[in-house]
Parts: C-alpha cells; sequence; structure tokens
C-alpha cells in the first residue's frame, strides 16, 4: 500500500467454474496482476490517475475542476429505476494490468488478457484478418481492459488512410490540441452527475479522428472489459469526422460475475462536420446480476453526438442486454442544417434488471431530421422505460421526426413504461410518434411450436422479428452476435 | 404553508405557476363586481351554482364547505384547494337516479380563490357536470378540487370549459369508477393565460369506460397544460383520449396523457392520441403520452404528431373554391371537433362547437 | 378559353416545364399525353396554382383573366377545376360540407347568391345517383378510406355538383377498372358543352377511346412536341414515346 498501489491475486479457475453455472457466459474473471489505486474518491485520486498517464498539465486542471462541480452535485432521480445507495468512496478508481503490454505487437500482450480475450471471443488477432482469405472484412480494434488500453491493431494501416485510431491517453499525448478543443464540447462538464464524474476520473477509452473526405477503410472496434473487483470503470470515447468523412464504430462490453455492483459510468462524444457521417454501435452485454438481483453493472453512460456541420449524419444503434441497472440516452444535437439523427434501440430486460434508456433529439438547424425506433422487452420481473425527447428548436424550419417505440412484455410480473417528451417551437415541423405494447401472442406462438420449434426458440424467434428493424441496422458480425445475446438474455423467461 | 411544485420537477416542467405564487396568500374578497352571469353559461341548465373568487354566490344541490375525499393520494395544488376552500359543492344522486344537468361556474374575481367539489354518484345514477371558468379583469388564482365516485353501473359527463383572460386556473379532478361505470370528459380550454388542468381517473370496478378528451387553443402567452392519468386498476377495462392543441401567438400548449395499468390489470384497452397543430413561429407545443404498463395482456397504444397545417389538404380545398382563411379554418376546425365527438347529446356538443369554432376562428 | 403561351415552370429549382404553348377553345376536348416526367402533372399543378410551383415564364390566359396572377380558390371560382391524380383525405371534414361550403365560397366570389340546403342536396342526389356513388360515402370524411376507384370518382363527383367552366383533369384514368373508367367517362361526355372546356392528361389512349379529343398533343421535356388529331393518339399506341421523343 505505500507506494499507493496493491496487487491482487485471486482463485480464477473456482469463479470460471461458478460462471458456467449460470447463463452469464462471460462471467469469468481473468488472474492478472493489476495495480490498483488506493480506495476511494478524492483530488489525490484524481492526480494518481492523471500522474499514471502521464498527462500534461491542462488535462489534470480540466479533471479537478470536474472533481470539484462533482462534490455539488446530486445523483439524478427522475428516472424509472431503483438505485441503491453507492459508496462512491468504496472503489477503485484505476486498474491496469500490472505488465504494460507494448501496444506494437500483440504477441507481447499478457498472455492472460489473450486468453480472456479468446475466451471472450474477440477476433483480435488482427494477423488472422491480414493472413486471411482475400476481401475478408476488417476490423480495427481497441481493447480497455479495466482502466486502460491494451491493444490497438491496424494502427498502421489506419494512419496510411490519415485516420486516428488511438486509446484516449495516447491521444491525449500525442494529439493534445485535438483532444483539448473537442473534449468535453459535445457532453460539457457539469452536464450530469456521471458525466462530471467521468471527466474528473476517467481512466481510457478511444480516440477517432477521421480527416477531411476520408472514408474509414475499416469498421474500427473497442471491446470493453471490467476484470478488477471492487473497480469502476470509466471510459472516455471521443469520435470526429472531419468535412465529407465517414466512420462506423463498434463497441462491445463485457465483465466477470461479481457479487458486489460495478459501476460503469461511460462519456461519449461524437462530432460530425459537413456532410460527414459516423455509426455509432453498441453491444452491451455488461455482467447483469444474478437472478436474485445480486451483483451485476451500474451501466450510467452519457453518449451524446453533435451534428455540427450541414449535411452531417450521426446513426445510433445499440443491443442492450446486459448491466443490472442502465441508464444511458445516447442523442444527437442537430445544428447543422439538413443534418440527421438516428437511434435504433433493442433493449433486453430480465430478472432483476431495469433499464431506463432512450434517446433525445434535439432539432436546431433547419430541415434536420431524426429517427427513433425502439424496441424494449421486458421478462421475469424487470422494467423497462423507454425514455425520449424530441424538441425542435425556433429556428429548426421543416424539421422531421419519427418515432416507433413498441414495448414486449414476456409474463405478467415485468414492466414496460414509455415516457416521451416532445417539445415543439416551430410550426414548419412534421412530429409523428407511435407506441405500441404486446406479448408475444398464444397464436404466433403455437403456429411456430406446430412448425416444430421448441418455445424457447418459438419466442426467440418472435422477438427476433420484434427487433428486426433495429438488428438490421448493425453491421453483420454484430448483428449475428446480437441475435444470439437475444436468445440467451432471455432464457428461463418463458414457460 | 405547503410548498408550490416547482418546474424542476418532472411533472411540472410545462407549468407556469407564477401567479399562485404571487397570489398564494392574497385571499379573493367577497364583494368583488361580477360580470352578466347569463352569459357565461354554456348551456340552460336545470340547475346552477355559482362561485365568485371561491365564495358562494348562486347554488344548486348543496353548498356546503365539503370535505375532500380523504382516499385520495396527495397532490400539492387538490391539497391546497382542501385546506383554504371557503365554499364548495357537494352533489349526491342516489340509485338510479338522474341528476340532470348542473353547471358550476367558477368566476375568477382577483387574489387566490380554492374551491372543493364533491360528486358521489350511486350505483346506476347519472349527471351532467358542465364546470366553467372564466374570470373579471384581474390578475387571479382559481384552484379548483373534484373529487368523484362513480358506483356500479353509473355514468358521468363532464364538460371542462375554462375560458379565462387573466388568471392561472388550476384544476385537478379526480373520478374513481366502480364496475360498468361510464365517464365521458371533454376539455375545452381557450385562453391567453395560464391554465392547469389535472384529470386523474381510476378504474377500479371490471367493464369501467373511461373518455377524456379535450381541445387546448392557446393564444397571447398562454402556458396551457394539462395532465392526465388513467390508472387501470383491475382487468377488463377500457379509456380513449384524444387531445388536440393549437397554439398561436407566444401561446404554449401542453400534455402530458399517462396511461397506467397495474399488474395483473389483464386485457386493458387503452387508446391516446395526441395532436399539435402550431400557427406560427413564437408558439410552442409540448406532449408528453406516457404509458406505465404492469401486465401483459393489454393493448396500449398513443400515437402523437405535431405540425403545420397540411399544405396539401389547404391547397385541395383552395382548388375547390375555398379562400385560405377559411380553408384554414375549415381545417383547424376538423381538426379540434374531434375531442367533442365523445359528447353524445348534440344539446351539449352544439354549443361547445360553436364556441369553439368561435375561438379558432378569431386564431385563423 | 384557355391560352397558354411559352410557359416555364419550374420546382424546386429544376426546371420541368420548357416554353409550353397550348390553347384550347370553347366547346374542345383536347387531351395531352406524354411518357412520364414529361411534365404534364406540374402542367395541371401550375395552371392550378399549387405552392412550390414556380413560374418563370410566359403566360396562362383564362377567360381573358391572367390565371397565373390569381390565388388557388380565385381560379376555382373562376371556373377552372383539377381533377387530382392523388385526391387527398382530409380527415374530419365530411365530403358534403366540404363540397357545399367550396360551392358557396365560389358562388359569393362570383358574386351569386348561396346555394340552399335542399337544392344542394337535390343536386348531390342526382349526380351521385349518375356515378353510382352511395350517399352514406358521401357523408364520410373527404377521400377518407376510399378506394382509389372511388376516389376518382369522388373527383368526377364534385366537378358535377361545382360546374366549372373548364376541367383539367390529371390521369383520371389511373387505377381505374373498366366499368369506373366508362362511369367517369360518361362523366366527362356529359360535362362537355359549347361554353366549355377540357384538358384531359393522360398516359394512355384508353381513356380517350371513351372520350373522344378533338386536338392531341404531345408532350416531352416540358414541351408540346407534336399536336395532332385523334388519329395522333392511336399512332402514340402503336409505336410508343419512343418514336416520338426521336
Amino acid at each position: 500500500m505505500s507506494d499507493g498501489t496493491e496487487t491482487l491475486s485471486r482463485n480464477a479457475e473456482a469463479e470460471a467454474t461458478l460462471a458456467g453455472l449460470g447463463s452469464y457466459r462471460w462471467g469469468f474473471s481473468s488472474d492478472i496482476e493489476q495495480e490498483l489505486a488506493p480506495r476511494g474518491l478524492n483530488e489525490d485520486t484524481v492526480r494518481y490517475i492523471s500522474a499514471k498517464k502521464n498527462e500534461p498539465g491542462w488535462m489534470l486542471e480540466w479533471r479537478l475542476a470536474a472533481f470539484r462541480a462533482w462534490l455539488k452535485m446530486e445523483s439524478p432521480g427522475w428516472a424509472k429505476l431503483a438505485i441503491p445507495p453507492i459508496d462512491y468512496q468504496d472503489a477503485h478508481y484505476y486498474a491496469a494490468p500490472r505488465k504494460k503490454p507494448a501496444l506494437a505487437s500483440l504477441d507481447e500482450l499478457d498472455p492472460e488478457i489473450r486468453r480472456t480475450y479468446e475466451k471472450l471471443g474477440i477476433p483480435i488477432e488482427e494477423q488472422k484478418v491480414l493472413a486471411g482469405v482475400e476481401g475478408a472484412r476488417k476490423v480495427a480494434v481497441d481493447a480497455v481492459f479495466d482502466s486502460v488500453s491494451v491493444a490497438t491493431t491496424f494502427r498502421e494501416e489506419l494512419k496510411k488512410a490519415g485516420v486516428i485510431f488511438l486509446s484516449i491517453s495516447e491521444a491525449i499525448r500525442e494529439y493534445p490540441d485535438l483532444v483539448r478543443r473537442h473534449i468535453g464540447s459535445v457532453v460539457p462538464v457539469r452536464d450530469n452527475f456521471f458525466a462530471c464524474l467521468n471527466s474528473a476520473v476517467f481512466s481510457d477509452g478511444t480516440f477517432v479522428y477521421v480527416p477531411k473526405g476520408v472514408r474509414c477503410p475499416m469498421e474500427l472496434s473497442t471491446y470493453f472489459r471490467i476484470n478488477a473487483e471492487n473497480t469502476g470503470q470509466f471510459e472516455r470515447t471521443l469520435i470526429i469526422a472531419d468535412e465529407g468523412a465517414y466512420v462506423s464504430y463498434l463497441e462491445g462490453c463485457t465483465a466477470p460475475m461479481r457479487d458486489e455492483h460495478q459501476l460503469h459510468a461511460a462519456v461519449v462524444e461524437l462530432i460530425a462536420e459537413t456532410d460527414a457521417e459516423i455509426k455509432y454501435s453498441t453491444v452491451q452485454n455488461w455482467y447483469p446480476g444474478d437472478a436474485q438481483g445480486r451483483g451485476g453493472i451500474f451501466n450510467f453512460v452519457t453518449k451524446r453526438a453533435l451534428c455540427r456541420g450541414d449535411r452531417s449524419r450521426v446513426s445510433w444503434t445499440q443491443v442492450e442486454t446486459g448491466s443490472a441497472i442502465t441508464w444511458k440516452y445516447p442523442s444527437c444535437v442537430l445544428a447543422g442544417a439538413d443534418s440527421v439523427g438516428e437511434f435504433y434501440s433493442v433493449a433486453v430486460t430480465n430478472n432483476l434488471q431495469q433499464a431506463d434508456t432512450g434517446t433525445k433529439m434535439i432539432h436546431l438547424g433547419p430541415r434536420t431530421r431524426s429517427r427513433i425506433i425502439s424496441k424494449g422487452i421486458s421478462a421475469g420481473r424487470s422494467s423497462n422505460t423507454y425514455r425520449g425527447l424530441v424538441r425542435v428548436g425556433p429556428s429548426a424550419e421543416g424539421a422531421r421526426n419519427f418515432t416507433q417505440c413498441d414495448s414486449l412484455l414476456l409474463g405478467d410480473r415485468c414492466a414496460a413504461h414509455t415516457v416521451p417528451y416532445i417539445e415543439v417551437k416551430h410550426p414548419i415541423a412534421q412530429i409523428e410518434h407511435e407506441a405500441t405494447t404486446s406479448k408475444v401472442s398464444d397464436d404466433q406462438k403455437f403456429y411456430a411450436m406446430q412448425r416444430g420449434l421448441p418455445e424457447e426458440e418459438a419466442v426467440a424467434l418472435i422477438v427476433n422479428g420484434f427487433c428486426r428493424e433495429v438488428l438490421q441496422t448493425l453491421p453483420m458480425e454484430f448483428a449475428v452476435e446480437a441475435q444470439k445475446l437475444l436468445g440467451i438474455s432471455l432464457e428461463g423467461s418463458v414457460g | 404553508m405547503r410548498e408550490l411544485p416547482s418546474r424542476r420537477e418532472e411533472a411540472w416542467r410545462w407549468a407556469d405557476l407564477r401567479l399562485a405564487e404571487r397570489l398564494r396568500a392574497v385571499p379573493a374578497p367577497a364583494n368583488d363586481a361580477l360580470p352578466d352571469l347569463d352569459s357565461l353559461a354554456l348551456v340552460r341548465p336545470a340547475a346552477r351554482a355559482v362561485l365568485a373568487g371561491g365564495h358562494a354566490i348562486e347554488s344548486a344541490g348543496r353548498p356546503t364547505h365539503p370535505a375532500p375525499d380523504r382516499s385520495i393520494a396527495p397532490h400539492p395544488l387538490a391539497d391546497i384547494a382542501a385546506a383554504e376552500a371557503l365554499a364548495g359543492l357537494v352533489v349526491d344522486v342516489g340509485e338510479g337516479e338522474d341528476g340532470g344537468l348542473l353547471e358550476c361556474v367558477h368566476l375568477g374575481t382577483s387574489g387566490a380563490a380554492h374551491s372543493v367539489l364533491r360528486v358521489e354518484l350511486a350505483a346506476g345514477a347519472r349527471l351532467t357536470l358542465v364546470e366553467t371558468i372564466a374570470d373579471a379583469e384581474a390578475d387571479h388564482w382559481s384552484n379548483i378540487r373534484l373529487d368523484a365516485r362513480l358506483g356500479e353501473g353509473a355514468e358521468l359527463v363532464r364538460i371542462l370549459r375554462i375560458e379565462t383572460v387573466h388568471g392561472l386556473a388550476s384544476t385537478r379532478a379526480h373520478v374513481a369508477l366502480a364496475r360498468a361505470a361510464r365517464l365521458a370528459e371533454v376539455s375545452m380550454i381557450a385562453s391567453p393565460a395560464a391554465v392547469r388542468a389535472e384529470t386523474h381517473v381510476r378504474l377500479e370496478g371490471e367493464g369501467a369506460e373511461a373518455v377524456v378528451n379535450g381541445v387546448l387553443l392557446a393564444s397571447g402567452s398562454a402556458a396551457l397544460d394539462v395532465v392526465t392519468r388513467l390508472q387501470h386498476e383491475v382487468p377488463h377495462t377500457v379509456s380513449r383520449q384524444l387531445w388536440r392543441l393549437v397554439a398561436a401567438g407566444m401561446g404554449q400548449a401542453s400534455i402530458a396523457g399517462g396511461v397506467a395499468v397495474a399488474r395483473h390489470a389483464q386485457k386493458t384497452d387503452a387508446a391516446q392520441s395526441l395532436r399539435g397543430l402550431l400557427l406560427n413561429r413564437t408558439a410552442a407545443v409540448n406532449l408528453k403520452p406516457e404509458l406505465e404498463i404492469f401486465a401483459d395482456d393489454v393493448a396500449c397504444a398513443h400515437g402523437c404528431a405535431v405540425g403545420e397545417i397540411d399544405p396539401l389538404q389547404r391547397f385541395y380545398l383552395e382548388s375547390r373554391g375555398l379562400p385560405r382563411p377559411e380553408a384554414r379554418a375549415l381545417l383547424m376546425q376538423a381538426f379540434a371537433a374531434e375531442a367533442l365527438h365523445a359528447l353524445a347529446d348534440p344539446e351539449l356538443s352544439q354549443p361547445l362547437a360553436d364556441r369553439l369554432a368561435g375561438h379558432l376562428g378569431a386564431l385563423a | 378559353m384557355l391560352a397558354i403561351t411559352d410557359l416555364h415552370a419550374s420546382v424546386g429549382g429544376t426546371p420541368i416545364l420548357k416554353g409550353l404553348t397550348l390553347s384550347v377553345g370553347a366547346g374542345e376536348v383536347h387531351a395531352i399525353m406524354g411518357p412520364n416526367g414529361a411534365g404534364k402533372s406540374t402542367l395541371a399543378h401550375v395552371l392550378a396554382g399549387r405552392e412550390g410551383y414556380e413560374v418563370t415564364g410566359g403566360t396562362a390566359v383564362f377567360l381573358g383573366q391572367d390565371l397565373l396572377a390569381m390565388a388557388p380558390h380565385e381560379r376555382a371560382a373562376a371556373g377552372l377545376f383539377l381533377g387530382f391524380q392523388y385526391p387527398v383525405e382530409i380527415p374530419g371534414v365530411s365530403n358534403l360540407l366540404f363540397l357545399r361550403t367550396a360551392l358557396n365560397a365560389q358562388r359569393k366570389l362570383r358574386g351569386e347568391p348561396e346555394v340552399s340546403g335542399a337544392e344542394f342536396l337535390k343536386r348531390v342526389r342526382a349526380e351521385a345517383q349518375a356515378l353510382g356513388l352511395d350517399m352514406e360515402m358521401l357523408k364520410r370524411p373527404v377521400n377518407m378510406g376510399f378506394s382509389g376507384g372511388e376516389k376518382k370518382r369522388n373527383e368526377a363527383f364534385q366537378m358535377g355538383i361545382l360546374q366549372p367552366r373548364f376541367a383539367l383533369l390529371d390521369e383520371t384514368d389511373s387505377g381505374l377498372d373498366i366499368d369506373a373508367l366508362k362511369v367517369v367517362a360518361d362523366s366527362i361526355n356529359r360535362f362537355r358543352g359549347p361554353d366549355r372546356g377540357v384538358l384531359l392528361i393522360t398516359h394512355y389512349q384508353r381513356l380517350l377511346d371513351h372520350v373522344r379529343p378533338d386536338r392531341v398533343h404531345i408532350l416531352a421535356a416540358g414541351r408540346i412536341v407534336e399536336s395532332g388529331g385523334p388519329e395522333l393518339a392511336l399512332r402514340l399506341e402503336a409505336q410508343g414515346y419512343g418514336a416520338i421523343a426521336a
């Protein structure tokens, strides 16, 4: 403890066995030597994190200002969520594998981390793709393990195209001007309680810059993994698509099974300049806790895009199956004329999970358009809320929004809520909103079963059909993964 | 003193309670000058009660100082009304009786005025209640609480007409429906001032049905804010909501329409349609169609839309010979009048439609 | 009756009509045929005064008046009727209320007395019977829940009630089965008269089998490229638009 770190070592075998008993297949933890910040949160914690990352002075000042602001804020209480009190002093705000892997080569990566990724089924081995079949789709991957980025692949190839794809810690050191100019410009430090906390203690994350006119030659992807015990994860992602640029970014998340809740409070900021397009897809599968509601991740995330340029376009797709509690509203500020924001969401809750998720579409520029498709599925004793805001400002002449939010209830002990806000201040705007609530009908189920499907598969099939519109917006690899996840998440919810 | 709610609370974000803050400690005097009461009547009623500044002027039914129904959940404004009301009205209709038509006029004079209405309909009883809120020529806060209970198979038709010009009118109606009871409610709120109108309906008996419709016409610098909450507590109940909002000038028209389905309230059938029409760039429309569902075998849907008058529809009318203002007025009337369809009796719907047309004509 | 000279018009900044000249005299029936995208519907909308259809040059004189200077409802009152290709649905406004309001608004503008309720209903019954329209249908909101054929019959019905001087019929034959086509054609033939004009806009010859035009014009790329008698339509049917454009 004297140097401010402690080493953790646990019986990973036992935990992995335990994981096999439950239905959460990513619940193993890895036995990796950890460097941990001391438990607790104060200005020294913030200084410790900043020092560990060799940050410039302005970054530390920014963090400290955020921390001081956070002390005066209160945790939001408006969501339809029962959040147990969180002791912010009882967590580690920084955890890193002790042997810092060489980022240039995967071979030097801690074999335990690599095994973890193999277990996760992450296509991290770039060699496979490089040596692979001609025309195979390339996915560049950044992997964030607890607090630090451990591997960023394809960096050289991306560099040739002019695309910067780095961990945010590296970006702060290598591209300080770009980061400084944009960080906090979409999600201001004081935006909300969790974003403010993140601004103070964020540990790592991803930075992407796609220069003018460049179509990013491959999908970019980050896998987030919480491994260490009693840690919070606070990653920060910043993606900038300059004029006419295009990028598609995928994000996946998992965590081991633990009896305690763990906090994940990320901030994602997207900036799309004139004619730029950003597609951001998430498959969120944090550990949801067990059937009795023990453990699981508190996923309190702020994601927002600024469509700054004319004709810019941002599309959020999320498949949310994990976490004990999800509080998340990926949003678009449509400032540029003719800019477009889209939000496609599938949120599944089972057992005692709670989700309060949706989007905000803020129409500021003329002829801005937005589209919201939300599919909520509740099972077990869970609670699933869609919360959305569509706002048309007085200068957004000709703005259009279409919203469809559908809820599906499996069983009679769960809950589904819909809380849309529509605020319109321009007469020449066209806003349409539709919502339905349904269950899997006995006729549908019977028909599928009569054709030979077991009940659970029949339900999974119908649920997949219910979500089709959203799933088909995902890149192919993710769509398949998401479909499987839906089936797994709903296991035990039928019959 | 009870706290007034703040705009920072989600349920009050579109409300304008500034007059309540200001006039809270200024009770309305008893002897303000009154306008011609007959001109305020919507229909020629069999019975009429008039409360001016919260003081009883004319009475039908039992003029008293009614005690509120204590079983109802607390509500910041309704609780102030219960605590500070000077007068009110109790209407009891006995089993199988027809209570006919009762018009209750609340006249805002100056200062704060609170009143409490209690309506008890025994099994099979019927009543048509027309509540009108209007005002004289000064700022006022008129705060009204209605606690109503409908016995088995009872029927209440309620018209809420708010045509204030100066003050803040706030109402909170709570209607509980026993088995097979029916509520048909139509609000017409046309005002350049501040309004907060809430209707809470609890469908407590199987086969109960509630229709809660309304039209909001916000002009001037109005802040018209409606909240509905239809709570389906038992299986096999039905609710319908249809609201049409028109905002002109600097006016803001808002509605938070809520449907809640309790656990085990299977076969609930609830539908909600909210639509807004904005007439110019300084006006605003806010909609919040909320669903809170704890039962799986239900049919709950809502649709809402905000827009301008459809230019193609207007052109179609113009191409058939209607001048533009008439084409607009006709389309606006068609838009708004849908909410009045809940009134089966033309004796009730016609005068309301006429007044609506008058207000719309002024806006078009 | 209607004289269009060197008419140019744009939609959303794109020029569609590029110097269209056409004249229809009293008592005449003209047909405009042309391939998709030639500007047929644009011509109809420009003549009726729809917003977004910008006249950039030329004139259109209707019964001695400058048509292009008039508001849409004034054109209607002056006697111009547009039969829409896609009749518009108007929820909440009953057909009969709509039509009576329109009729009286036109008459008011022309300085004529209003038509009484009884007189109006008499006309409605007669016209509905002629077109095989159900009175119940006419009480429904305008075009709501009508099939494609019913909508077109409803357009013909409105024309019968409003009694315009000039009918501009945009693809009136599209979406009609053969029986409905005959009914609509009959109503056009009944409408024909020495002081009335008709301009049929159509893609196909088949309506012209039932309504024999005096003149046929071919519209291509925003201009009349050829004019002739009824035989031109037959030739077009046989050879296709490709041959004409070439």
